[in-house]
């Protein structure tokens, strides 16, 4: 039998400490290592009240009281985890529990062990800690995590990425049909990146999109790296995934209204550039005249001169009003909103330019029942029919009596007009990009001002929508607009 | 001094422009004779016609070429006229002349080799005289 002074180094060599308790007189010894471990008690106290008062962490001194009385009475094993205070008045964690007896008729002595277990305790509030903050982030970021088993060809999913696509806690992804979660258009890309982690450990860090159980689309920033066993083989490939729709779609809207800002900018710096431009050209011809009239040797060459400064009034006048008419377009951006007819503004149109239509007979045909009605300011949806309308008419081919079909519809919630004619048509190769630029006029035609498709694509751009044309010489033109 | 151009040409679409300066030439004496065209087009259609030599009309000494014409403006008539210019047997002087004061302008027509120079509208009497004085004389 090891002596007590044998045990003592044997167990402090594991960090554990014990008590000695005399089972018929109830008298406790400390071993030299617990004494070491909480200091030295004083000699007027009794080491057990001095224990329970000052070592004992005093949210365990309640139960630790019972189990010690249970203990001595030999009826229970003690056993708690409790935390003691050490000599530099730090709390440790200790396991606390009896040496069993083989020989249960000889029981004088009983041992209790204190074992440090502060480390493992301290590992397990880390990992209690840490799970907890990865749940919340997972949670907070809508990431989850995700394993595929190569070898077995199987997907496991956590519960967030299921939460993600929209799948019930107990759905189980099926290895073959693993693409229908990406949507059409990033199938492909999803596969490759895949069948390069699992071939050659390549991993991948990306943005797609993907589609829900129930077939929404929505953006995720997917990684993926692969998992080698000890022969070094890929054997699979985990990762997270997560949903980023609100930030790529505040991306795209961002993108979108920077590129309205920079048109409209752009178009504005056109319009100072054309307001410019208009004036001088007048001033100049004015100020010709002011040094020819400064040369004019007769009477007679004054009054032809004169007649300069007329027409040079005029058209000053015609060109302040023009410019005045683009301005008032602008301030109708003021304006609201509201759900307006594309049937009942067809009707204005086409009865403030009955006159237009009887002179060339034109015909026009309108199909709204696929879409009858839009929210959008009533004037520019006027204003807009009115100008594809009457360039239709007014670019007719010779011969050719005038037929102008509109059309409404939708496609994945995305409204669109279109309005075609069968007219002269133009060449877009040669003249695309000035299509809609202010002053662009292909035709020698006298009525031709400029302004009207540059007036057009403004208000379609102001409501946020886009304008486009395809045409084809002597077929017709096709103006379609996104609303 | 003194010499007489033959040929000016002047394409701008401003009706009153072109009356005016055909006024200043006239009283002025600047040139035998004036071509003018309302857009590039036009201009171009005649400098064509003239290298098919079925015709007997003539290549002017100096071109005064607007910017902001309908049907073709003068950048698609200078992407035109380079394209053609090797071919006449003389040289052709180009002004563009633009009312536009946008500094964009003036550096994509200074771009051009065949551009002498940029005159902004309007150009004073005696701009005009020195001109056609320095052309005629070098002609």
């Amino acid at each position: 039998m090891l002596n007590d002074l044998q045990l003592n180094n044997i167990l402090e060599d594991f960090d554990i400490a014990y008590w000695k308790i005399n089972l018929l007189t109830k008298e406790i010894s400390w071993s030299d290592h617990f004494e070491a471990l909480v200091g030295t008690p004083p000699t007027d106290e009794s080491l057990f009240e001095h224990f329970m008062n000052n070592v004992l962490h005093k949210d365990y001194r309640y139960d630790y009281r019972v189990a010690f009385e249970n203990l001595t009475l030999g009826s229970e094993d003690l056993n708690q985890e409790i935390r003691l205070k050490l000599k530099n008045d730090k709390f440790r964690w200790f396991e606390c529990r009896n040496l069993k007896r083989k020989d249960s008729n000889n029981i004088e002595t009983a041992v209790l062990l204190f074992v440090n277990i502060h480390q493992s305790k301290r590992d397990q509030y880390t990992i209690e800690e840490n799970f907890f903050y990865y749940r919340e982030t997972a949670e907070m970021t809508t990431t989850g995590g995700w394993y595929i088993d190569i070898t077995t060809k199987s997907i496991y999913w956590d519960d967030v990425t299921k939460k993600i696509l929209d799948c019930p806690k107990d759905f189980n992804p099926d290895y073959d049909k693993r693409l229908q979660f990406y949507a059409p258009e990033h199938q492909e890309q999803a596969n490759s990146i895949f069948e390069k982690c699992e071939k050659y450990g390549i991993p991948f860090k990306t943005e797609l999109k993907m589609v829900t159980l129930y077939g929404r689309e929505f953006w995720v920033q997917a990684t993926g790296k692969p998992v080698y066993n000890e022969e070094q083989q890929i054997i699979g490939i985990r990762g997270v995934l997560q949903n980023i729709d609100e930030n790529k779609s505040n991306e795209l809207n961002l993108q979108n209204s920077l590129d309205i800002i920079a048109a409209q900018n752009s178009r504005l710096f056109n319009f100072a550039h054309v307001v410019s431009h208009n004036l001088r050209s007048h001033s100049s011809n004015l100020s010709l005249v002011v040094q020819l009239l400064n040369e004019a040797k007769n009477t007679q060459d004054k009054i032809d001169l004169i007649e300069n400064v007329e027409d040079i009034s005029e058209n000053l006048d015609v060109a302040i009003s023009r410019l005045n008419d683009m301005v008032s377009h602008q301030n109708l951006l003021k304006k609201e909103r509201t759900l307006v007819s594309f049937k009942q503004s067809l009707d204005i149109v086409i009865s403030s330019v009955s006159s237009l239509i009887n002179r060339e007979s034109a015909k026009i045909i309108a199909e709204f029942k696929a879409l009858k009605e839009i929210s959008y300011i009533p004037e520019y949806l006027e204003s807009i029919l009115l100008n594809l309308i009457t360039n239709a008419i007014r670019y007719k081919q010779p011969g050719r009596v005038p037929v102008i079909f509109i059309q409404t519809y939708s496609v994945n919630d995305q409204n669109f007009i279109e309005i075609s004619d069968n007219g002269i048509g133009i060449d877009l190769d040669q003249y695309g990009d000035k299509m809609f630029g202010m002053y662009k006029t292909f035709h020698s035609n006298p009525d031709a001002k400029g302004i009207g498709l540059f007036i057009t694509k403004n208000q379609v751009e102001t409501m946020g929508g886009s304008i486009s044309v395809t045409s084809t010489v002597n077929i017709g033109t096709t103006f379609k607009i996104k609303f | 001094m003194g010499q007489k151009m033959e040929l000016a040409c002047i394409i701008d679409d401003d009706k009153i422009y072109v009356n005016l300066v055909r006024k200043i030439i006239e009283i002025k004496k600047l040139s035998e004779n004036l071509l003018i065209f309302k857009n590039g087009l036009e201009a171009l259609d005649y400098f064509k016609i003239i290298l098919t030599n079925m015709t007997e009309e003539k290549l002017p000494d100096i071109i005064f070429l607007d910017l902001n014409m309908p049907v073709m403006d003068g950048w698609e008539f200078l992407g035109e006229f380079i394209k053609i210019k090797n071919q006449f047997d003389k040289k052709i002087t180009l002004y563009v002349v633009s009312s536009s004061i946008d500094p964009r302008d003036l550096e994509r027509a200074k771009s051009f080799n065949l551009v002498t120079d940029y005159l902004i509208k309007p150009i004073e009497l005696k701009k005009f005289e020195k001109i056609f004085d320095r052309v005629a004389s070098v002609a």
